[in-house]
């Protein structure tokens, strides 16, 4: 039996297949903008959150029966953020050049060691998400706290969510062809 | 040419006052001064990409247009992050009940105008701009 011919090296695991969408010219700039503005928006989601935990303390429930709120933000809701900026700061401290396996230039380690380290960037932002998903079920769904409080968890999956869309618009931005390569090969 | 520009800019300072205006009506009206960090935020927004605009453009990005640089997308990076700053904490503030409902709408078109403002406004200099070229 032969394997058919593949367009990469059949020995790689971990291929990048983002797929090569085309925005035109602008898209590199178009990117980064998108991709700082899902970064700001994940981070101003959980704030939300954060302080609307922090205003619950006023009476709640009905006004001749004012109990203070069931659940805060409190940090185990910051620690899948974190891990997820944290994975964000790895994954973009990566040469681009090196992870997409060019190894004519440079040593070949070099290459080995880039994709051992995107893997833990993205290792760190998909544990952040699941880490946000488990905070969501088991500190918010489990004990059957009201809507207003699940908002809390569902906050944090968004922000974990909109993180890794960040990044991964950031990456595709930031991989595409430049000018410079793009006048070559033309 | 000078005239249509004289016209320009006339009826921008005009758009940028309006949205001055709006955000401090925003605040007056409720007697709550928070909304007037949008104004700071929306004035705020192209610092980073000016300063950072620089860092690219040595001799030889200059002739490729230097948007391959790394300070580039930092700066585009973090003046995306600023302006939906400006679009986003009125809403937080409003969801929190610490403004008003109306004042944060007030607020954010009124943060519109303003950006809006700077980003014509400095599209239409970059365009005089390369006329001297």
């Amino acid at each position: 039996m032969s394997l058919p011919r593949s367009q990469y090296d059949p020995r790689r695991v971990c291929l990048n297949p983002f797929p090569n969408v085309d925005f035109g010219k602008h898209r590199r700039t178009v990117g980064v903008y998108l991709s700082g503005a899902l970064f700001a928006l994940a981070y101003w989601v959980f704030l939300d959150a954060c302080i609307i935990s922090k205003h619950a303390k006023a009476p709640w429930g009905p006004p001749d029966d004012p109990a203070p709120a069931p659940v805060h933000v409190t940090f185990v809701d910051w620690i899948p953020g974190l891990c997820s900026l944290l994975g964000f700061l790895v994954i973009n401290l990566i040469d681009k050049d090196r992870v997409r396996g060019d190894e004519n230039f440079g040593d070949a380690r070099a290459v080995w060691r880039a994709r051992l380290f995107l893997f833990v960037g993205f290792a760190l932002m998909a544990g952040g998400l699941a880490g946000s998903v488990t905070v969501l079920v088991i500190k918010y769904i489990m004990p059957e706290y009201p809507d207003a409080f699940k908002y809390y968890g569902y906050a944090n999956v968004t922000q974990n969510v909109a993180l890794m869309l960040s990044v991964v618009i950031l990456w595709m931005a930031q991989n595409t062809p430049s000018e410079y390569e793009y006048n070559l090969t033309l | 040419m000078a005239a249509a520009s004289i016209r320009t800019v006339v009826f921008l300072a005009m758009v940028l006052a309006v949205g001055f205006l709006m955000i401090i009506l925003s605040c007056v009206l409720w007697h709550n001064w928070l909304p007037l960090l949008v104004a700071l935020t929306f004035v705020l927004a192209p610092l980073p990409n000016a300063i950072f605009a620089h860092c690219g453009s040595d001799e030889f990005s200059a002739s490729y247009d230097g948007v391959n640089s790394g300070p580039v997308d930092l700066g585009r990076f973090i003046t995306a992050m600023i302006v939906t700053t400006g679009f986003a904490m009125p809403v937080v503030l409003a969801h929190a009940q610490v403004i008003h409902n109306a004042a944060c709408v007030m607020s954010i078109l009124g943060g519109g105008l303003v950006y809006g403002t700077i980003l014509t406004y400095s599209a239409a200099f970059s365009q005089e701009e390369s006329e001297f070229d």
